[in-house]
C-alpha cells in the first residue's frame, strides 16, 4: 500500500484557493445541509456531512478547468452535493429552500438537470463506472483531467463497484480516482455489522490500484491527494477517507441516527450556530 | 455511405454485418468506439482496423454500459455489444439510466435475442428484451432482418448520436429484403395481399423468415415487415398499416406480453390483431434454433393457422 499523502507536494494554495477559503466553503455548505434537513423533506444528513470535505476538495480540483469530473456515486448525499456546488459558485441559486420541491431539480438523489451534475446517481454503484468512462474519454482524447468517483463505504457492497475496479485496473486507467467516504454507517446500521469491509485499502491494492488513506476531514490532505497530474499514471487511485457521520454538527456527529434527519427551523438555527 | 451487398458472397449474419459496418463507419468518424464484454470473438474486424478504439472490457456488462455513458458524455459515440440476455436483462437498470434518463448517444447491439442461443439453454435466451426496452422512453429499438437492413440501422445509429437498442440473432444469415440499402421505410411492404386478406406483420429475423414462408405457402396473405419497434415508430407504422388492412397477425420471437402485437393492438383499436410468438414456456431441452422455437409453438404452422382463423367468418 502506498500512502500518497506522505509523498505528494502540498496543494497550490494561492490566496483565492487557500485552505482557509476551502474550510470556510465547507462550513457554509454544512449550514446549507442543515437548512435542507429543516426542509419539509428532511435529508440524508449524516452522510452529507461526512462527505462534505471530500466534495469540497474534489470540486476544488474540478474547478481547475483541466477536465476533471467528480461523480458523487453515493447519491443519497445529494444535499451535501448541492451545498458544495453552491458554495463553489456552480449553482445559480441557493438550493436549500428548493430542496425536494416541485418545479426544481434538487431531488433527493441528483440528476443531470442540476447544473454541474452530468450523471444520475443514487442507485448505488453506478457513479463508479460513470467516472471511469469519463476518465477513459479524457485519455482517449489525449487530455488531462481525472474521473473522480466518490462512494460510500456501505456502497462498496455493490458488485458493480468491484466489477468496475477490475475493468479500470485492466484498462490501466491511471486518471480514474475512487474516493471512499468511510463513515462506517449504512441505512440499517453499521457497515461492520451488516457486511464488513476489512482491509479495505489492501483490497484496492490487490485489484492493482495505488492507494492512499487519509483523514476525510483534513482538507489539506484531501486536496493534496487529489492534486496530482495522473495523465501518465497507469494504475487507478483509491483514496480511503476516514470520516465521521454528521461531521461538523455536534448534535449529530458520530451518531448512526443521523442517517436521515428532519428537523424544525429552531433546531436548525441552533445546529448551524454550533458549526465551527 | 451506403452498403453494397454483392451477390458473389453469402450474406453476413446480423452480428457480423454490425461489426463490419461499424468498422467502416469508424474509419470516417473518430468518435465511434467499439466496446465488448468478452463475447466479440478473437478476430473482431474493428479491433484489427482500429485497435485504439476497441475495448474488450471483460465480463462486465453493467460496467460496460455505464462506462459507455461516461464516454458518450465525454464526446464519443460508443457502440457496445453483448448477448441480449446480459444486455437487456442483467444490465437493465444501466440501460434505463444511460439510454433513457441520460438519453446518451450509446448504441447497444444485442445478438442471441429470442432463442437463437437454442441448445445453450435458458440463460442464453432472451424473450423479454422488447418488453424491457420498449418501456424505456427515448430509445430507438430495431430488429433488422438481413445484412442490408442491419447495416442501414447501424449507420442510422451512428449518424443520430441517440440511444439505440439493436436486436439480432446468433449466426444465421438471411437474404435481405429488396430496397433496403439506405433509408429504411417505416413499413416494408413485401406483399400487398389480396382484397380483405389478413396481413402478416413480421418482426426480427425469424419472425420475418416465418412470414415470408407463410406468404409463399398462402399467396393471398399480405406481409408488412417492421424494423423499428419503439413506440414512436410503431405509432406511425400503425397508422400506415391500419390504412391498408384491418386484420393482422404479428409474428415475433418474443414473449406474448410486452411485445409488438400488444402494442399494435392498442395502437389500432378498430383492427383485429393477433400474435404468433414464444408464449410463456421455458425451453429446457436442446435442439437447434428452429427446434427450440417449435417447442414454444413459434413456427410456420402456427402462423398459417393464425391467418386462417382470422379469415374464418
Amino acid at each position: 500500500m502506498t500512502v500518497l499523502t506522505d509523498v505528494l507536494e502540498p496543494v497550490d494554495s494561492g490566496p483565492a484557493t487557500g485552505q482557509d477559503l476551502l474550510a470556510e466553503r465547507a462550513r457554509e455548505a454544512r449550514r446549507l445541509v442543515v437548512d435542507m434537513a429543516a426542509s419539509p423533506r428532511g435529508c440524508h444528513l449524516g452522510g452529507s456531512l461526512s462527505v462534505l470535505d471530500i466534495l469540497i476538495a474534489s470540486l476544488h480540483r474540478a474547478s481547475s478547468g483541466d477536465g476533471t469530473e467528480m461523480v458523487l456515486s453515493k447519491g443519497h448525499a445529494a444535499a451535501g452535493l448541492y451545498a458544495a456546488l453552491y458554495v463553489n459558485g456552480v449553482l445559480p441559486e441557493n438550493p436549500a429552500p428548493l430542496y425536494g420541491m416541485a418545479g426544481h431539480p434538487y431531488t433527493g438523489h441528483p440528476g443531470p438537470k442540476v447544473p454541474g451534475v452530468r450523471f444520475p446517481t443514487g442507485s448505488l454503484g453506478h457513479g463508479v463506472p460513470y467516472a471511469a468512462g469519463w476518465a477513459l474519454s479524457r485519455r482517449l482524447g489525449g487530455k488531462p483531467g481525472l474521473g473522480i468517483a466518490v462512494t460510500g463505504d456501505g456502497e462498496l457492497q455493490e458488485g458493480l463497484v468491484w466489477e468496475t475496479c477490475q475493468v479500470a485496473a485492466a484498462q490501466r486507467l491511471g486518471n480514474f480516482v475512487l474516493v471512499v467516504d468511510r463513515n462506517g454507517g449504512q441505512n440499517d446500521g453499521m457497515v461492520a455489522d451488516v457486511s464488513p469491509l476489512p482491509e479495505l485499502a489492501a483490497r484496492f491494492a490487490a485489484f492493482g490500484f495505488e492507494t492512499a488513506e487519509v483523514d476525510g476531514h483534513d482538507l489539506a490532505a484531501l486536496t493534496a491527494v487529489l492534486s496530482g497530474d495522473r495523465t501518465e499514471a497507469t494504475r487507478p487511485l483509491a483514496v480511503v477517507a476516514d470520516t465521521v457521520k454528521g461531521k461538523g454538527v455536534p448534535a449529530v456527529e458520530g451518531k448512526a441516527a443521523s442517517h436521515y434527519v428532519t428537523i424544525d427551523a429552531a433546531r436548525a438555527a441552533k445546529w448551524k450556530r454550533a458549526i465551527r | 455511405m451506403t452498403a453494397t451487398i454483392t451477390e458473389a458472397r453469402p450474406a453476413l449474419a446480423g452480428r457480423d454485418a454490425y461489426r463490419d459496418e461499424l468498422t467502416r463507419i469508424a474509419g470516417e468518424d473518430p468518435r465511434v468506439l467499439c466496446l465488448e464484454a468478452d463475447l466479440g470473438g478473437k478476430n473482431h474486424p474493428f479491433q484489427r482496423a482500429h485497435p485504439d478504439r476497441f475495448f474488450n472490457l471483460g465480463i462486465a456488462e453493467g460496467a460496460m454500459v455505464d462506462m459507455a455513458a461516461g464516454l458518450a458524455v465525454g464526446g464519443y459515440r460508443p457502440f457496445l455489444s453483448t448477448f441480449a440476455p446480459f444486455a437487456a436483462l442483467r444490465a437493465a437498470e444501466s440501460l434505463k439510466l444511460t439510454l433513457g434518463y441520460l438519453n446518451a448517444g450509446v448504441t447497444v447491439v444485442a445478438p442471441y435475442a429470442g432463442v437463437s442461443g437454442a441448445w445453450f439453454g435458458t440463460t442464453h435466451h432472451c424473450l423479454e428484451d422488447l418488453a424491457v426496452l420498449r418501456s424505456v422512453p427515448g430509445v430507438t429499438i430495431a430488429a433488422p432482418y438481413g445484412e442490408a437492413e442491419m447495416r442501414a440501422v447501424v449507420r442510422a445509429a451512428a449518424r443520430s448520436g441517440k440511444p439505440y437498442y439493436i436486436r439480432t440473432g446468433r449466426n444465421a444469415a438471411y437474404t435481405s429484403l429488396p430496397g433496403q440499402d439506405d433509408e429504411l421505410p417505416l413499413v416494408a411492404w413485401d406483399s400487398a395481399g389480396g382484397e380483405g386478406e389478413p396481413c402478416l406483420v413480421s418482426v426480427g429475423e425469424e419472425g420475418t423468415r416465418l412470414a415470408l414462408e407463410a406468404r409463399e405457402r398462402d399467396p393471398g396473405l399480405a406481409h408488412a415487415h417492421l424494423v423499428y419497434l419503439d413506440h414512436d415508430h410503431l405509432a406511425r407504422a400503425a397508422a400506415e398499416l391500419a390504412g391498408r388492412h384491418s386484420r393482422f397477425v404479428v409474428v415475433e420471437e418474443h414473449r406474448r406480453e410486452g411485445g409488438v402485437a400488444e402494442a399494435l393492438a392498442l395502437l389500432m383499436p378498430r383492427c383485429e390483431v393477433v400474435g404468433v410468438n414464444a408464449g410463456h414456456d421455458w425451453p429446457a431441452e436442446g435442439g437447434d434454433h428452429h427446434e427450440v422455437m417449435a417447442r414454444l409453438g413459434f413456427d410456420l404452422p402456427a402462423v398459417l393457422s393464425a391467418a386462417s382463423r382470422l379469415r374464418a367468418p
